[in-house]
């Protein structure tokens, strides 16, 4: 059984929003991500997403890509992050993904690199701009699914019911649907028309439904819990730490993952 | 020879649509448009019109006498791109485009550009089909085409800095795609080069492919065969791609692409694509990137803004591993060098990137007989590049006119 689905499964039992948070590894230190990616899961976060830093990621705004650009300039390498998931996967029993873009999934060679995720504890994959369309020349879902490593697939409301049907087919584990057209990044409010799109999203996908992009307080969350299975949390726990003194940075993040709480 | 396995964009190993799902509707919805306008008999005229009655089309094949004599090998011809309004090939790419995306009910065009011209060619576009308009530029290029962004302005676009990465070209592509993802509604981004996901590399060198036909006509009558060489500079490749296209199966034409050799041989130093770098997938196309073993992009780094990026169009990258297309560069002091001497000899001051080609073929020409010929695809022309001569060159007057000009 992958982690994935047993989270998955806890969420479903105790009725409640699951939550996925996220780290980009390196930033601001690796001793720092570690910290971090601890104290969320103390938080209650179910699942964490360790993005690998890359020098040209194109779905993520400013936030995002600052921070991969520090945690470069820091002289994180992919290897680092292979270490840190294995550090982490020992001691929490959170669920942890890697968020990567396809470049460093194919520069460290397709197979190799599902195989080392999987080998560090890593349970999913996601990897957008790696396309459906391309798999006849890739194999990631076909090795993703060898080694039992959830290909977590990521929708937009833009994406037509055509492209909708194509992604359920492939998808594992849960979808990511992206709150709003555009890239990662703090909103003020909630898309408007989430609900309808979201209802399109679940008669076509059979698993749960995971919501990222502007989600940043309690207000989100709790209109989140009536159309989504998990929240996703990115950029606004990056602006934290953004905002916080080295020393301060966890307790800072408890504080805000305590808001989320909408219980 | 052949360049098969095109299909959905790939060109053998390379090419495809390596991008998040939220811009595959986008993309989806602009190759279907494309497909259609291809084979429309209506937009090919409109297409055609504005290149002849707007654009200033065909550009004249011009004999280099002077320069052949000089160099006393082949005869040289200088395919005169620089003649086309905006002064360089640019402008082709961006009215097919253009004319594509109003099709589809686009309201907006976005671009991105590294020397300026493509932002340039793209705002002048903008202006003339009643488009609004936004320019992504990185800060870097900024500084060295600042008169580009005052150009821009004029003709109404929005010129927005680019402030991350390497602050170059490949740092304002990133900022294009980010700005397109978020508006993809109304928005249409005019990807400036044969690079990208599908359908751009294959759009971009259908609409740029009329300048290889053009050569081919006005070589037939003018000497009455096809010439032997035809040497273009290759940055993302789009002038190389046009110019290359028509003659790919013509086996007795060697193609030469001249990437930017820069200042040195270490990283950082220059843009050498196939010596330099390795196969990775990178803002939505699989193709050779300089990067590091992680697959983190590399820097750059050349004289002329244009050549200055670390990937390079798929086909491109596809004929160089069918070893069609044979590579080679040139480096920034050959570059000035090629400006001076085609200035003198030709009256014609080609672009920085442009005198890249003209540098290998003042290298090629004296070992060649007589009886061969040699096109060179003069991508633009070296208005632009004004400032970046006159520094180079260290023409004092300029700089003391500069000085207390703005006193």
């Amino acid at each position: 059984m992958n982690s994935i689905d047993q989270k998955l499964s806890e969420i479903k039992k105790n009725k409640k929003l699951g939550i996925m948070t996220h780290v980009v590894v390196g930033y601001p230190t690796l001793e720092k991500t570690v910290q971090i990616v601890k104290t969320m899961a103390e938080c209650g976060a179910d699942f964490v997403e360790l993005q690998i830093p890359f020098s040209d990621p194109l779905a993520d705004g400013p936030t995002i890509m600052k921070a991969c650009e520090k945690s470069l300039n820091n002289g994180t390498k992919v290897r680092d992050c292979f270490k840190i998931a294995k550090d982490l996967s020992s001691q929490v029993s959170i669920s942890l993904l890697f968020m990567a873009y396809y470049n460093t999934v194919f520069k460290y060679g397709i197979k190799q690199f599902i195989k080392d995720s999987k080998a560090a504890g890593i349970s999913g994959l996601i990897v957008p701009d790696m396309s459906i369309d391309e798999e006849g020349n890739e194999k990631f879902y076909a090795y993703s699914k060898t080694f039992n490593l959830y290909n977590i697939q990521v929708i937009s409301p833009a994406s037509t019911e055509q492209r909708l049907r194509k992604n359920a087919k492939i998808a594992k584990g849960f979808v990511y649907c992206t709150a709003r057209q555009g890239i990662t990044g703090v909103k003020e409010e909630l898309n408007p028309e989430l609900s309808s799109y979201l209802k399109k999203v679940r008669s076509h996908f059979s698993i749960p439904l995971a919501v990222g992009f502007g989600i940043s307080k309690k207000e989100h969350v709790k209109a989140l819990k009536k159309h989504a299975d998990i929240a996703v949390i990115g950029s606004a726990i990056i602006n934290i730490i953004n905002f916080s003194k080295p020393s301060e940075i966890s307790k800072n993040v408890v504080q805000f993952m305590k808001n989320l709480d909408s219980k | 020879m052949k360049n098969k396995h095109q299909n959905n964009g790939h060109f053998g190993l390379y090419g495809g649509r390596y991008v998040p799902e939220m811009l595959i509707p986008a993309l989806e919805e602009l190759e279907k448009a494309y497909t259609v306008a291809k084979k429309d008999d209506s937009f090919q005229k409109e297409f055609t019109d504005l290149l002849n009655n707007f654009a200033g089309r065909p550009t004249p094949l011009v004999f280099a006498e002077n320069l052949t004599k000089r160099l006393g090998g082949a005869k040289i011809y200088l395919k005169n791109e620089g003649a086309n309004l905006t002064g360089a090939h640019k402008i082709t790419h961006c009215i097919g485009q253009a004319l594509v995306a109003k099709k589809i009910g686009k309201k907006r065009l976005i671009a991105e550009t590294g020397a300026g011209q493509h932002g340039v060619a793209t705002a002048t576009v903008a202006a003339k089909l009643g488009f609004s308009c936004t320019v992504y530029m990185g800060e870097v290029d900024i500084q060295r085409q600042r008169q580009n962004v005052f150009l821009m302005e004029q003709l109404g676009a929005t010129v927005v800095p680019v402030a991350f990465g390497s602050k170059t070209l490949k740092d304002a592509v990133n900022a294009a795609i980010k700005d397109w993802i978020e508006n993809v509604k109304d928005t249409h981004y005019v990807l400036g080069s044969v690079v990208g996901p599908h359908p751009f590399p294959t759009m971009n060198r259908d609409f740029q492919s009329i300048v290889g036909r053009e050569v081919k006509v006005q070589m037939k009558k003018r000497e009455g065969k096809l010439p032997d060489y035809i040497i273009a500079c290759v940055g993302g490749g789009s002038n190389a791609m046009g110019i290359f296209y028509e003659f790919i199966k013509s086996s007795t034409v060697t193609l030469i692409g001249v990437e930017a050799g820069g200042k040195g041989e270490k990283v950082g130093e220059h843009a050498l694509r196939f010596k330099g770098g390795s196969v990775g997938i990178v803002e939505g196309y699989k193709s050779y990137f300089l990067q590091n073993k992680d697959g983190q992009l590399q820097k750059t780094y050349s004289i002329s803004a244009g050549l200055d990026y670390p990937g390079i169009g798929p086909e491109l990258a596809n004929l160089h591993d069918l070893n069609r297309v044979e590579f080679v560069s040139s480096k920034d002091r050959e570059a000035l060098e090629a400006v001076r001497l085609l200035a003198r000899t030709e009256g014609i001051i080609p672009a920085l990137e442009s005198a890249h080609a003209v540098a290998h073929a003042v290298k090629l020409a004296p070992k060649l007989s007589k009886h061969k010929i040699i096109v060179v695809n003069l991508s633009g022309r070296g208005d632009k590049d004004l400032f970046i001569l006159a520094k180079a060159f260290n023409d004092k007057k300029f700089m003391k006119f500069l000085k207390e000009y703005t006193q």
